[in-house]
């Protein structure tokens, strides 16, 4: 199997970009592929904590870009599940550390060491860090919240995904797409107070990969240093196994987007 | 111009073109060029002002006519008796070959000149420009017959403008922060043009999806181009210049629908499609 590079962008901050990162990663290691999760998000490094690999970090994506170390000693091995490895981005340079011949060297170097899958985690913004995750892209994850001015910069950023990505430039087969909408809230939805999964597909029209519940549990994960994909039995989890398998073209129907009344037994001891 | 990649296509020739006779044809055509008027024979004051005001460049090899009908003659070229034997009397001509190679500096392409007298004419033959004949130009080069000059201006121009203008089609969905412009013609979008991003034609806009962005046809003054959208919903519509925003909102009949918005003198008007 070749190496397969994902990335994970959205346009917008703050939208689940790098909790995405984490489970989507974490989920393709749980199903036995080789995978690296990168962060490009130099000077704001994020995934490393929500990983819960802050204390491990020694080098990072820009000494190896800069070819100041080797690859391997800056690869960071998961503690719980095999086959997954990080690459931190460096907390204390800033984007136009990214040259592009060096990122190109280093994604080269993962195909060496026959890694299936590679994810790339973007900044927010359009700007340098953001080009240079997607550069080299073949899939995308593009994930979007249930609210205009989300789903206004993930137009942008799937404008540039065909016109700016290494694939579009040299007129290759285009960039995958897929959308991923984070902090679905479909009681929300049917207050009105949120975009549905159909405004949002008629805005955009891009193939959707899959729906992710509003849920503390994220927020309890990310505290925790814990990829939320491992909160056994929270809908998050559910959730992005489901992107997993759909991912690997596995058939799964959306779950999760009916708004639910709660029933007796919740109103009487509490929503959890 | 624009981020997406689009293709060029060609309209096919003329609208008959089902009996083909021969290689070629010629054919009378009308084209619409820029025209460089000149209000001055100075050559320096001349070369100045158009280093101050078009140094900057930014054409793309366009073809322009220049026309000399403006420029103030001294009144004794109106003396008929003075014949060819006095023409060195006459106004100090036009310093032709310094204007051509102004024009062609500034990638402007001369093809023509206009109102010019016979002496200018003689020498705009020699530097290969054809003489586009209108009224004031036949009325002061009389002796060219009107016939011929028009035979050399057709020649002249369908060398440079082969086809008609051609039609851009993009068939990828244009986003946010995207822009494609169709010079010279007409734009065909087959997919989505989505808030944020921009279609811009000299001709007409055609978008066969639904119409979110910025619309503007007619971008040099065709007051006959037309936005047509299989779903209106633009936030901007512009037609040579007449533009409207989504400030207030479209009307009820066109919105989200078929439609085509044209120019009524000063006026868009949008317009229901029934297919």
């Amino acid at each position: 199997m070749t190496t397969k590079i994902v990335v994970v962008t959205s346009g917008k901050g703050g939208v689940g970009k790098t909790t995405t990162s984490a489970s989507f990663a974490t989920g393709l290691a749980m199903r036995g592929f080789k995978t690296c999760v990168i962060d490009f998000d130099v000077g704001l490094r994020n995934l490393d904590l929500i990983m819960g690999v802050e204390r491990r970090v020694v080098y990072d994506l820009i000494n190896v870009v800069n070819d100041e170390i080797k690859l391997t000693q800056a690869l960071i091995k998961d503690k719980q599940i095999d086959k997954l490895y990080i690459l931190a981005a460096s907390q204390t340079r800033d984007k136009d550390a990214l040259k592009q011949e060096g990122v190109e060297r280093v994604l080269g170097e993962l195909k060496e060491m026959e890694f299936d899958f590679i994810i790339c985690d973007s900044p927010a913004g359009i700007e340098t860090g953001a080009l240079m995750a997607m550069h080299y892209a073949d899939e995308a994850l593009v994930v979007t919240n249930p609210e205009v001015s989300s789903v206004r910069d993930s137009d942008r950023i799937l404008g540039m995904l065909s016109s700016k990505t290494k694939r579009a430039i040299e007129g290759g087969e285009p960039v995958k797409e897929h959308l991923l909408i984070t902090r679905y809230n479909p009681n929300r939805v049917e207050g009105g107070q949120m975009l549905s999964l159909d405004d949002i597909h008629e805005i955009l029209r891009t193939p959707l990969i899959g729906v992710i519940p509003e849920s503390d549990s994220v927020l309890q994960a990310s505290n925790q240093g814990l990829p939320a994909i491992h909160m056994q039995g929270s809908d998050v989890a559910e959730a992005y196994k489901d992107v997993v398998a759909r991912f690997l073209g596995e058939d799964k129907p959306m779950r999760f987007t009916e708004a639910v009344k709660p029933g007796w037994f919740k109103r009487v001891f509490g929503a959890k | 111009m624009g981020e997406s990649k689009a293709e060029f296509t060609r309209e096919s020739g003329g609208r008959r073109s089902a009996s083909r006779t021969g290689a070629f044809e010629l054919k009378s055509r009308r084209f619409s060029l820029l025209g460089l008027v000149l209000h001055s024979a100075d050559m320096a004051e001349l070369a100045a002002d158009w280093a101050e005001r078009a140094g900057a460049g930014g054409f793309e090899h366009e073809p322009v006519v220049i026309d000399l009908s403006g420029v103030p003659r001294a009144a004794a070229v109106s003396a008929a008796e003075g014949q060819a034997p006095l023409a060195l009397d006459g106004p100090a001509p036009v310093d032709l070959r310094a204007i051509v190679a102004l024009l062609r500096a500034s990638q402007l392409q001369p093809v023509a000149v206009t109102g010019a007298t016979a002496e200018e004419l003689a020498l705009a033959h020699e530097l290969g420009l054809a003489d586009a004949a209108d009224e004031p130009a036949a009325e002061r080069a009389a002796a060219a017959p009107a016939e011929v000059v028009r035979e050399v201006v057709v020649e002249k121009i369908v060398e440079k403008h082969a086809a008609p203008a051609p039609t851009l089609v993009v068939d990828k969905p244009l986003r946010s922060g995207q822009r494609v412009y169709a010079k010279g013609g007409d734009l065909v979008v087959l997919a989505l043009v989505n808030h944020g991003a921009e279609v811009i034609a000299d001709g007409s806009v055609h978008v066969y999806a639904p119409l979110r962005g910025k619309a503007i046809a007619g971008a040099r003054g065709d007051t006959s181009a037309r936005i047509y959208a299989h779903s209106l919903e633009a936030e901007l519509l512009a037609i040579a210049g007449i533009y409207r925003t989504t400030e207030n909102p479209l009307p009820a009949d066109v919105a989200g629908k078929p439609a085509q918005v044209l120019l009524d003198g000063e006026k868009l008007l949008m317009q229901p499609l029934a297919f």
